[in-house]
């Protein structure tokens, strides 16, 4: 049972009878008044016990973007239902209006709408409906929590799409010009042509002959579909934040341009979130939209308090992949960590596979290392020309280990990203 | 209709099903749920084309959280139990010690106090002796035992509580009265004349001579001789007589016929001094007259006013406690009012926040605390020639000489100069470290 606020103002009424009749007796009485109007009103609301609730929510919105939840509110009782109806939401969540009065007559029901603009990625959970059914007096109500899970996915917000158009128009004024380093003339179908003298005989297509009455050969070209496997570390250092967004979220933006750019470009793209553990996986091969299911198995990624084993993704990448393919690392350059996480099991990535390694570069170290104005600035500044000289040194180490680097701010990482796959792309050592 | 995000209707059974990898499972995430898409929101489509699956999800009726008013009325008191057991124990606590036969009786010369300074000994033997001994607990209790019949009124007011006209009137209607070691001001309004002459000298030496009773008051012959120091008054019949500045009075003096009788040694009652010399005949004699002894000990509830200050307390009209009651009864529904939640706290899973350059900060901490100067210049030295090798492009392997040689190359200033303010000097303090470190950025800055 509540009380509500009419019942405080009644009981405050009660004043006037305290002062005019001093003495206990009109003290009793008033507080049986109130006790028996309160009890009055108790046994006239209508019971939220037998309130019917049915939520409808998107399965999914990006960060960023409004969506609403909707709450069907359907009174079984025979007495009309004034309720006052809170949504549990998470604060994250952003509900702009989870505390709602409704009337609804007997037998009817009313729809409820909750504006949520989610403030971070990841998985928003209700778990409760609370139910206040005020009587008719307004003095009292009886509350009941409703036990209603609902679980809203919020998407990353994907900003570097705005880059894909020109990327994509890039990737489409290479076609054609492509350097094919296979020699031989390919395994991949491509059509078939009347026989000229001079023509390999194995590769004469008899049924087609008998069709034709002419001999027709097979020709062949080169795979055109390459593999990219983007690899996004969500280990320890993933959770570090650069210009207030955690490295993951850099990644999580790097690796969907690049999915959907290498897409586009005719490769197979697999996508793995991995660090002692894999916590997602997305193969292009699968049914469905890319996009969407990349967006749904990083919605719910969060960075995980412990390191990286690098020794597993060797063979993380061989399962995503038997063929030669470009490697994306999507991790950190913190030395120490690199050290001795990733540089060990490099070569046993770039033996097989094209590999990059994609980093966030935090601006603040280069803001640091500009500013000389006082003793303690002087001390940062050669602190982060420390950091700084240290990350060079771990950049040109996994260069030599054969593999590309690309080092950006967190506004730069996709599209230097995706340059690097066109440039390697346009290279033609994919 | 899909069952990814469906809440379900459970009795209390957590029923949230996460599609794909919410829990970090290696389980290829599934093709998203379609839903309804007619009515999904295409987003950012506009540019690429590219469109994430909106759907939505309508779960299952659910009504009541599968209890009742009295299964919720039960759990709530099994809830309040430990809290309900606590305000017992503390109720009881209080009543123990709000119960009046604890009260501990603490005042000097209280026929209740068995320390040595009060006085349960002589009350006890007393009342051994048939001596009914009554504690009024106020002055018009003190009347209404006077009246009753033969009593002896023993009037303790060492703080002085009674008026003059009350020590009268309470003499007035005493048989016989004891007072002990009363005011000057308190002998004024008595019938009989006695006076105050003034404290004895205080000895310093416990072998200062007992007083002799030396009057022919029968209660101090057959004392004979005192032990106690206190006041001395004059009167009718002086005993134990003293001479203070040149005046003649007595420890204990008593009217002429004998009904009132101050004892200017009170502490001679006190359980400590009782035994000596004495003290005990001279108080069961001078007490224990009648078959009544009150005993009485004044409180501040028996301070009569004497119209000059008036209790501010009695200038309010009669409802304001009854309204100050009700006013807390107010106040204690408006904070159930306010107080009641609407449903329980939604918890929020806080992500970890780590600042990048957190690392770094800390590094410039140590070399400031550790005070490394030349370390730190050697760090940006470093730094600069790195810089100027990949502007200059100079191999990276190339040595800080080879580097200098192509910057005076391009630049304005000569070898010597850039070796000399870069290389060979290193420096010693803070501020030669702040001024150095301006100057072979500025240098840096220089190149073209």
């Amino acid at each position: 049972m509540v009380i509500t606020g009419r019942l405080v103002l009644l009981a405050l009424l009660g004043v006037i009878p305290v002062v005019l009749y001093p003495g206990a007796t009109s003290i009793l009485l008033w507080a049986g008044i109130l006790a028996a109007l309160a009890g009055l009103d108790l046994a006239l609301a209508a019971s939220p016990r037998r309130v019917g609730l049915v939520r409808t929510l998107p399965d999914s919105v990006r960060l960023g973007e409004q969506c609403r939840s909707t709450l069907v509110l359907r009174n079984d009782t025979a007495r009309r239902l004034r309720v006052t109806v809170r949504e549990a939401w998470q604060p994250s969540a952003g509900a702009a209006d989870p505390e709602q009065s409704v009337r609804v007559p007997p037998g009817e029901a009313r729809r409820l709408t909750v504006t949520l603009l989610p403030a971070r990625r990841g998985i928003l959970r209700v778990e409760t409906v609370a139910l206040r059914s005020t009587g008719p007096l307004g003095v009292a109500a009886r509350q009941v929590t409703v036990p209603a899970p609902g679980v809203l996915r919020v998407l990353p917000p994907f900003h570097s799409k705005r880059h894909l158009p020109s990327k994509l128009r890039r990737l489409r004024e290479l076609d054609g010009q492509s350097a094919v380093q296979i020699r031989g003339a390919g395994t991949e179908f491509d059509s078939l042509r009347d026989y000229v003298r001079g023509d390999d005989v194995r590769s004469i297509d008899w049924r087609g002959t008998a069709r034709r009455r002419d001999t027709v050969v097979r020709t062949w070209r080169p795979e055109r579909d390459r593999r990219v496997v983007v690899v996004l570390d969500t280990s320890r250092t993933s959770a570090a934040r650069i210009l207030d967004e955690p490295r993951l979220d850099t990644g999580i933006e790097a690796a969907l341009l690049l999915s959907v750019l290498a897409e586009r470009g005719g490769d197979k793209v697999h996508f793995l979130a991995f660090d002692r553990r894999l916590r997602a996986r997305v193969d292009s091969t699968a049914k469905g939209n890319l996009l969407g299911s990349l967006v749904s198995a990083m919605a719910p990624l969060e960075p995980e308090l412990i390191e990286a084993d690098w020794s597993r993704v060797p063979a993380q990448v061989r399962a995503a992949s038997a063929h030669r393919s470009l490697v994306v690392l999507l991790t950190s350059l913190d030395s120490g960590a690199v050290e001795e996480g990733l540089l060990p099991a490099l070569p046993g990535l770039t033996q097989r596979h094209v590999v990059v390694v994609a980093s966030v570069r935090d601006p603040r170290l280069e803001e640091m290392s500009a500013d000389r104005s006082t003793a303690a600035a002087t001390f940062r500044a050669a602190a982060a020309e420390r950091a700084l000289l240290d990350r060079a040194a771990v950049a040109h180490q996994i260069r030599l280990l054969g593999a590309e680097v690309v080092d950006a701010v967190p506004a730069d990482l996709p599209p230097q990203l995706a340059d690097a796959y066109i440039r390697l792309k346009a290279a033609g050592r994919l | 209709m899909t069952s990814g995000a469906t809440p379900r209707a459970a009795h209390g059974a957590q029923a949230t099903e996460l599609p794909s990898a919410a829990g970090g499972t290696s389980a290829r995430p599934r093709t998203l749920p379609g839903g309804k898409t007619a009515g999904s929101a295409v987003t950012g489509s506009e540019v690429t084309g590219i469109e994430v699956p909106g759907g939505e999800a309508t779960g299952r009726e659910v009504m009541g959280d599968g209890g009742s008013v009295l299964t919720t009325a039960r759990s709530r008191l099994r809830r309040a139990l430990p809290l309900i057991a606590g305000a017992v124990v503390l109720a009881v606590i209080l009543l123990i010690n709000l119960l009046p036969g604890s009260e501990k009786d603490d005042r000097p010369l209280s026929p209740g106090n068995p320390a040595p300074e009060g006085a349960r000994a002589v009350a006890q033997v007393l009342a051994a002796q048939g001596v009914d001994v009554v504690r009024p607990a106020s002055y018009d209790g003190a009347m209404e035992s006077l009246r009753t019949g033969t009593a002896t009124l023993f009037l303790n007011d060492a703080l002085g509580y009674l008026s003059a006209g009350q020590v009268a009137d309470l003499t007035a209607s005493a048989d016989r009265t004891v007072l002990a070691a009363p005011g000057a001001r308190k002998l004024t309004a008595l019938d009989e004349d006695f006076t105050l002459l003034g404290p004895l000298p205080f000895d310093l030496g416990d072998d200062s001579p007992d007083l002799a009773a030396d009057c022919p008051d029968a209660a101090a012959t057959a004392a004979g001789t005192v032990s106690a120091t206190g006041t001395a008054y004059s009167g009718g019949i002086e005993c134990f007589p003293t001479t203070i500045d040149g005046g003649t009075g007595g420890l204990y003096v008593t009217s002429v016929d004998g009904s009132v009788a101050i004892l200017g040694a009170p502490s001679i009652l006190s359980n400590g001094s009782i035994p000596d010399e004495g003290n005990a005949a001279l108080a069961l004699r001078a007490l224990g007259s009648s078959p009544t002894l009150v005993w009485f000990e004044p409180t501040g509830a028996d301070v009569v006013s004497s119209g000059e200050g008036v209790n501010p307390f009695t200038l309010l009209p009669d409802w304001v406690d009854y309204l100050l009651v009700w006013l807390l009864a107010c106040s204690v529904l408006a904070m159930v009012w306010r107080g009641r939640r609407l449903g329980p706290l939604a918890a929020e899973p806080l992500p970890v926040v780590v600042r990048a350059a957190e690392t770094a900060e800390g590094r410039a901490r140590l070399y400031q605390d550790s005070r490394s100067v030349a370390h730190a210049a050697a760090t940006l030295r470093a730094a600069t020639l790195t810089r100027m090798a990949r502007r200059l492009r100079v191999d990276r392997s190339a040595s800080p000489g080879e580097v200098l040689e192509a910057a005076a190359r391009h630049g304005e200033r000569p070898r010597a100069e850039l070796e000399q303010r870069l290389l060979h000097y290193t420096p010693t303090t803070n501020r030669e470290l702040v001024l150095w470190a301006q100057e072979i950025l500025d240098l840096e800055k220089e190149i073209p």
